[in-house]
């Protein structure tokens, strides 16, 4: 027995210390490597001015045409829309932004996203290998995570369980230094095609009473000299309950309504619009707020 | 309380601390114990079905006590009857009520009689599959005069509830299980050490290969019809490693924390994808569930000691109850009578038993002709693996349809998972170099580079390993 225990803690040791090493490669290669999401992008973005920043999810990332914007409003914009993304994690991506760079106006889209507080793990799974070297980046997961100390502290857990977005697969492009399929620097992902049926989609039933994360955006902003602009992006006319709209536009004031009036051929699914659909959209905002007031 | 979890990562521990060194003093205790942690470990799952597994317990232990002392056939049949009828019963209501009374509406609607009953919101309760036949095959054996009856209810009560294998198999007979709990275990630590390689190498099973497989089939299976012919190729293959890693990870998991306890349970898988026609992979897959089927029902009837056409009737009733047995759909079934139509050709030329050997022993690559047979058996079985896995027969065979419709534009396609498939077959290639190398042992742990093989798989577990969506084993549901 006494050399089976000897054994077990032999492979314990063994596999702990395959997680540290494990850890700390991980750690250093997406540290030292070229940015290939938008994260990382943000981190290594320094003393740059912007004059548009669209912040959001992929409603954000598959329909704001940033060059197309550039042209029309002669303005330098960058698209930060991650598929998947909270206001939480936008939240994030802005504390780190100003923290380097300067911006002027932030385009945040607002739907369904009003109803969550809490961080989406798939956006956020790309700051987790700077967790222990950026204060920023730590503080927020310490305020908004319940499983921070695991995060910190546990060897290789970050990783582990994001695996789908920072594991060993991202981990052999990040050291390739395969290009993104998305270049982050501009942001724009269009989705090509209407090739899916366009499926029902449904909005929330209920609004929640207030959004304590919006509140910090607008905080921050305020703070910052920073105008914001809130939108809502299109839907296709097959979605449930768009009474939601009415009752988040009675509670986020000067909320931009764009969600209908697009038809369902410029859809590549529900949510979200084709190549053709957000090059109208895209327009359709510009034209939409080119005369609100837009800080320079 | 699944293998996979925290919660099971602090049981085990314990369990084994209790059993060594508190007790080890004497056979009840170290019994008692095994009783104790399996009910504490299927309660914490849903601690109501405890009272079916105690009755299940109490049913057969008492049928087994009469049969003891009963010479009446009629009454020893009484007495069978009872322990199949109380088994069975639990099994029908729990798993198959709400499939026959669906079908029972629709045959009637068929006919223009229009049948007013509601189905019953009924939870399956975990492993009753797998607990059921072990506990039916001792009832059996006794009443056979092939085992005699214990007077031992708490050794009894390990045999139908030992947790390592309470849920998900192996499917143990009581004439291998029970007598082991007769005599005191004591500690082996070569059969320990042994025992830790499988479960490293069923953990890597599940987590790495069935888990990285069940992310892809699940998304390929789930938008089949915007796939083309080599996506849903793809997808078939992936399930088939996905359930065989998932599966055969359980078992090596179940066998390997037994060992820790000094019991030892049969094998239930054996490199069932190198098998080089039908009848072999049904000697290598699910053994425990095979030979359940073939001692318990395929021999009963008469098995093949009968005229041609009534082992027909045999095998395909043993196919059928197979299939059946997974689950109350149609998918089940439809996957049963398939791989008897694949079974029977075999059987009708006197094949069925040609290949009882090891493929390729002693050999590194294998031969031409047995390259193509297994090919060709793998083939046929993800065949049948798209019943398994499609929600329906009708989708099931569209799925086929598309497969075969030798669409191959855009080649491989991009997943909305934002995955490519390229990097999960490497996986699978290095996965089945590994089992191929170790298909005449039970796991890739051994020879001189054993330790190297160690680092390497638990690197693999943690590097390549699905955390982020942490899977029940397939195998549950049944």
């Amino acid at each position: 027995m006494k050399q089976f225990i000897k054994y077990i803690i032999l492979i314990s040791t063994l596999t702990i210390a395959l997680q540290y090493l494990c850890d700390f490669m991980y750690t250093q290669v997406y540290l030292n490597s070229t940015p290939r999401n938008k994260l990382q992008y943000i981190l290594n973005t320094k003393n740059k001015s912007f004059d548009i920043v669209f912040m959001g999810s992929s409603r954000v990332a598959n329909h704001v045409d940033t060059k197309l914007f550039d042209s029309l409003s002669n303005k330098k914009t960058i698209n930060l829309g991650v598929e998947g993304a909270g206001l939480n994690d936008n939240l994030l991506q802005l504390k780190l932004l100003i923290a380097n760079n300067t911006i002027s106006n932030v385009f945040l889209q607002i739907d369904s996203n009003y109803e969550y507080d809490s961080p989406s793990n798939i956006a956020i799974s790309e700051a987790m290998p700077f967790l222990n070297y950026n204060s920023i980046i730590n503080s927020h997961i310490k305020k908004y995570f319940s499983n921070s100390k695991k995060l910190e502290y546990l060897p290789f857990y970050r990783y582990a369980i994001n695996d789908p977005k920072i594991g060993f697969r991202e981990l052999c492009f990040s050291i390739a230094n395969k290009k993104p399929r998305t270049n982050p620097s501009i942001g724009f992902t269009p989705k090509f095609g209407n090739t899916l049926p366009l499926n029902e989609s449904s909005l929330p039933k209920t609004i929640k009473l207030k959004n304590i994360i919006l509140d910090e955006i607008t905080d921050i902003c305020r703070k910052n000299k920073i105008q914001l602009t809130l939108y809502i992006s299109p839907y296709c006319s097959k979605t449930k309950k768009m009474k939601y709209i009415e009752k988040l536009i009675t509670k986020v004031p000067n909320l931009i309504d764009l969600s209908k009036g697009y038809d369902d051929k410029l859809f590549f699914n529900c949510g979200h619009l084709n190549n053709q659909g957000a090059k109208i959209f895209t327009t359709n905002l510009h034209n939409i707020t080119k005369n609100k007031k837009v800080n320079h | 309380m699944l293998f996979n979890s925290l919660d099971f990562a602090i049981f085990l521990p314990i369990v084994f601390i209790l059993y060594w060194f508190v007790a080890n003093k004497n056979l009840k205790l170290q019994n008692f114990l095994i009783v104790a942690a399996s009910y504490l470990f299927y309660g914490w799952w849903d601690w109501r079905f405890l009272s079916l597994i105690l009755f299940s317990t109490l049913v057969d232990f008492m049928v087994g006590k009469k049969l003891r002392s009963e010479e009446n056939q009629l009454k020893r049949k009484v007495l069978l009857w009872t322990s199949v009828l109380v088994n069975l019963g639990f099994l029908g209501f729990f798993k198959y009520y709400n499939f026959f009374l669906d079908n029972f509406i629709t045959a009637f609607s068929f006919f223009g009689q229009d049948i007013q009953a509601n189905s019953l919101n009924i939870i399956l309760p975990v492993g009753i599959s797998f607990y059921t036949f072990q506990t039916l095959s001792y009832t059996i054996d006794v009443y056979k005069r092939k085992l005699e009856p214990t007077k031992d209810f708490i050794a009894f009560s390990s045999f139908v509830s030992f947790f390592p294998q309470l849920v998900a198999g192996p499917i143990e007979r009581a004439t291998n299980l029970l007598p082991q709990f007769y005599t005191k275990r004591h500690f082996d630590y070569s059969k320990a050490v042994d025992g830790i390689y499988l479960i490293i190498w069923g953990l890597f099973k599940k987590i790495v290969i069935a888990d990285s497989c069940a992310i892809y089939t699940n998304e390929i299976f789930s938008k089949y019809e915007t796939m083309n012919s080599l996506s849903l190729l793809m997808g078939a293959i992936y399930f088939a490693f996905q359930i065989y890693g998932d599966f055969s990870g359980y078992s090596d998991i179940a066998i390997g924390i037994s060992k820790l306890f000094g019991i030892h349970l049969k094998r239930n898988f054996a490199f069932p994808y190198f098998s080089r026609d039908i009848a072999e992979f049904w000697r290598r897959w699910h053994i425990s569930l095979s030979t359940w089927f073939r001692d318990y029902l395929y021999i009963p009837l008469g098995g093949s000691k009968v005229s041609k056409l009534l082992s027909f009737r045999n095998i395909l009733i043993i196919f059928l109850v197979s299939g059946f047995w997974h689950g109350a759909n149609w998918t089940f079934i439809i996957w049963g009578i398939l791989n008897a139509l694949y079974f029977i050709p075999l059987f009708l030329t006197n094949k069925n038993r040609n290949n009882l050997d090891i493929v390729s022993k002693g050999k590194i690559f294998p031969s031409f002709y047995e390259l193509i047979s297994m090919t060709t058996t793998f083939f046929l079985v993800i065949m049948g693996w798209i019943f398994f896995r499609a929600d329906s027969v009708s989708i099931a065979i569209h799925y086929i349809k598309k497969l075969f419709s030798f669409n191959f534009e855009y080649g491989l396609q991009y997943l909305s998972i934002e995955r490519y498939t390229p990097e999960l077959m490497i996986l699978i290639l290095c996965f089945v170099i590994v089992e191929w190398n170790s298909r005449e042992n039970e796991h890739p742990f051994f020879g001189k580079w054993l330790n190297f093989k160690l680092i390497l798989t638990l690197i693999g577990l943690i590097a390549l390993g699905v955390y982020s969506n942490v899977n029940d084993f397939i195998y549950f549901q049944f």
